[in-house]
């Protein structure tokens, strides 16, 4: 039995998980923020202490998203600008 | 405690180096700052692990995005096996699933590289002030 969740775990790292093209994809982007927010805080902080750690990569998570927003917006703007 | 001699100090900024390649987050344990490895050994092991789940082990593939596997090649050395068993192409990757695997695994490298570069920088310091307490207490 475990050797066939085993065969099954390494079979879903062989075959591409079904992502489809459409606005939705763009939440993908979400996880990774999450990782990037988390491993520049834990070079960043000299000691970590798990509710400042948190606020830390809270802040900085949503810091990267609003930014990405607003540029995403700017963008999305001057693309109409342009093309109308 | 006595300070370390140039080249000890040298050997031992290549160790962090190379310990914090070979394992995410190991560069922080050597310097015994536990709750950095862990944290940075977690966060990188799951977004490497992430990304070969949604792209498949063929994102990693050394013939065909070298620029991509240089980037990826930074998580561990363990890579190269993995590359080594992709470059025969027996791992299907393709369209959205693929990009998002390489972007993950790819930036998961670049975050160990930041890390390496944090660890060595904190040992560098940490030879400084040895070397500065030393200086005081003369």
């Amino acid at each position: 039995m475990s050797r066939v969740a085993a065969a099954f775990v390494l079979a879903t790292f062989t075959v591409p998980e079904k992502i489809s093209v459409d606005p939705r994809s763009m939440l993908w982007l979400l996880p990774l923020v999450a990782s990037i927010a988390i491993v520049y805080k834990a070079t960043k902080l000299p000691k970590i202490r798990a509710a400042d750690f948190l606020k830390e990569v809270v802040v900085l998570f949503g810091s990267i998203v609003v930014f990405m927003i607003v540029t995403a917006l700017t963008l999305y703007v001057l693309a109409w600008l342009v093309t109308e | 405690m006595a300070p370390r001699s140039r080249e000890s100090h040298i050997l031992f900024l290549l160790i962090v180096g190379l310990v914090g390649w070979l394992v995410p987050g190991g560069g922080h344990a050597v310097l015994r700052q536990k709750r950095h490895a862990i944290i940075i050994f977690a966060t990188i092991l799951l977004t490497f692990v992430a990304g070969l789940y949604i792209g498949s082990v063929g994102v990693i593939n050394p013939i065909g995005a070298k620029p991509w596997y240089l980037a990826q090649i930074m998580n561990s050395p363990a890579v190269a096996v993995l590359g080594h068993l992709s470059a025969r192409g027996d791992y299907a990757v393709y369209g959205k699933p693929g990009e998002i695997g390489q972007i993950y695994t790819s930036i998961a490298g670049l975050l160990n590289l930041l890390c390496i570069v944090n660890a060595v920088y904190l040992a560098h310091l940490r030879g400084v002030e040895e070397v500065g307490d030393s200086r005081c207490r003369e």
